[in-house]
């Protein structure tokens, strides 16, 4: 495959186009990829001993509660092995976002936001899952999305 | 509860601030000390000399002055430290201002009662307080500014407007109409001599009644709206003027008050109801 880079100081943001003579799989995967759709590796959490692969577009958020820290999905709760801090450094540039010092969501699976009087985020997740945004964490998701 | 996490950048704001407060206050009694006030020329004096009058007596001694001193240097390094109790939010936000509001008004309060009297201390807590009100609304509008961008980019609905404004709408016709026509309806009925309706059934009974329960509609529907209370309240004003004295002005408050009040009750409900759903399996 040829690869090529033209530089254009009028462009706002990189632009890549993919010219093929006809729509490969290649070429699809290549473009998946760079829309950031890759399909990433699944996380494997657990429920009583039995260990689960979870894909990510079904979580919707990771919470520490205890000593624990867990998965939910729309299927149910998972425990996870990893700590907070790990997951939110394996998640580093995806659409899951720290939003307090116990949760990560997934801003994909986000319903609602509710700002409060005195500032905290009531953030809804798919199935009416609540969790609240604290004001340190505005910036991570604002970063998450661009802002 | 510890009203500042960083601790070092709160020492060095407050140093600054502090520092700052001395300085602003000896450059005022400079510039006093040089005004004219018997001639048009301006006679700046050596600073020191004019400060040195001002902190001691004729004997050397701190003169009543030097509490100013103090209290400025307090006042600058509370201001310094201002924004740090502000940067979290819920509970802590709450609870931090209100104790930076405390320490604020007791010196403020002091640096009053000194100079002026106690007397004289609402003339200066009175616009503190609308101060730390005001500081709020700008942060709020910023928050909300920010969450509507979060909602936009995620695809969200929009969310209610500012402060409900746009769902409190439909209600502010009612408040036309309760706190405006129905007076002048009801002057119009109203005995010459005894205006009966006017003079106590429309503030003692309608107006309570009728803002408390469109209040209560309204914090049912959409939660708290601010602006309800509000409008009740300066909708009654052209009322008084029109059909009463300056002396029945707080009879705004008869709309307002109760309007708030309900507003309250009925957004209560509304988060209990809505709690209850989503207990529910």
């Amino acid at each position: 495959m040829k690869v090529e880079i033209q530089i254009d100081p009028s462009l706002e943001e990189p632009v890549v186009v993919l010219r093929t003579p006809s729509p490969t799989e290649e070429v699809e995967a290549l473009a998946a990829r760079l829309r950031g759709e890759a399909a990433p590796r699944p996380f494997t959490v657990y429920q009583e001993r039995e260990t689960v692969r979870v894909s990510r577009s079904m979580v919707l958020r990771f919470y520490a509660e205890g000593k624990g820290v867990f998965c939910q999905t729309g299927k149910g709760v998972f425990s996870v092995r990893q700590r907070l801090y790990e997951l939110e450094e394996e998640l580093a540039g995806t659409r899951f976002v720290r939003v307090s010092n116990s949760e990560i969501v997934n801003l994909d699976r986000v319903t609602g936001l509710d700002l409060t009087l005195a500032g905290t985020i009531k953030m809804t997740l798919e199935g009416g899952t609540v969790c609240w945004v604290s004001r340190r964490y505005v910036k991570k998701i604002r970063q998450a999305l661009g802002l | 509860m510890m009203l500042i996490d960083d601790k070092k950048q709160a020492m060095i704001r407050a140093l600054i601030g502090g520092l700052t407060g001395a300085a602003l206050l000896l450059a005022l009694v400079w510039v006093l000390d040089a005004m004219p006030w018997m001639s048009h020329i301006w006679h700046f004096r050596n600073p020191f000399a004019v400060w040195a009058e001002w902190l001691m007596d004729d004997y050397g001694w701190p003169s009543p002055s030097l509490p100013n001193l103090c209290l400025a240097i307090l006042a600058g390094a509370e201001v310094g430290v201002a924004t740090l109790p502000f940067a979290d939010s819920g509970r802590e936000l709450v609870a931090r201002s209100l104790v930076h509001f405390l320490v604020m008004s007791a010196t403020v309060g002091l640096w009053a009662a000194v100079n002026f009297g106690v007397g004289e201390l609402p003339f200066f807590l009175i616009p503190l307080a609308l101060v730390y009100v005001l500081v709020w609304l700008g942060r709020w509008v910023g928050w909300y500014a920010e969450v509507a961008a979060i909602r936009e980019k995620l695809g969200l609905a929009p969310g209610p407007s500012l402060f409900h404004w746009k769902e409190s709408l439909p209600y502010v016709g009612f408040a036309f109409l309760l706190c405006d026509v129905l007076p002048l309806a009801l002057r119009v009925c109203d005995a010459p001599d005894v205006p009966v309706l006017v003079g106590l059934l429309l503030p003692y009974l309608l107006l309570p009644v009728g803002s408390f329960m469109s209040g209560l509609s309204l914090g049912r529907r959409h939660g708290f709206c601010p602006l309800y209370p509000l409008a009740c309240g300066v909708f009654f004003l052209p009322t008084v003027f029109l059909l009463m004295n300056y002396t029945a002005l707080p009879h705004c408050l008869m709309a307002a008050v109760p309007a708030l009040a309900g507003n309250l009750a009925g957004a209560a409900r509304r988060r209990i109801k809505k709690g209850k759903e989503a207990d529910a399996p």
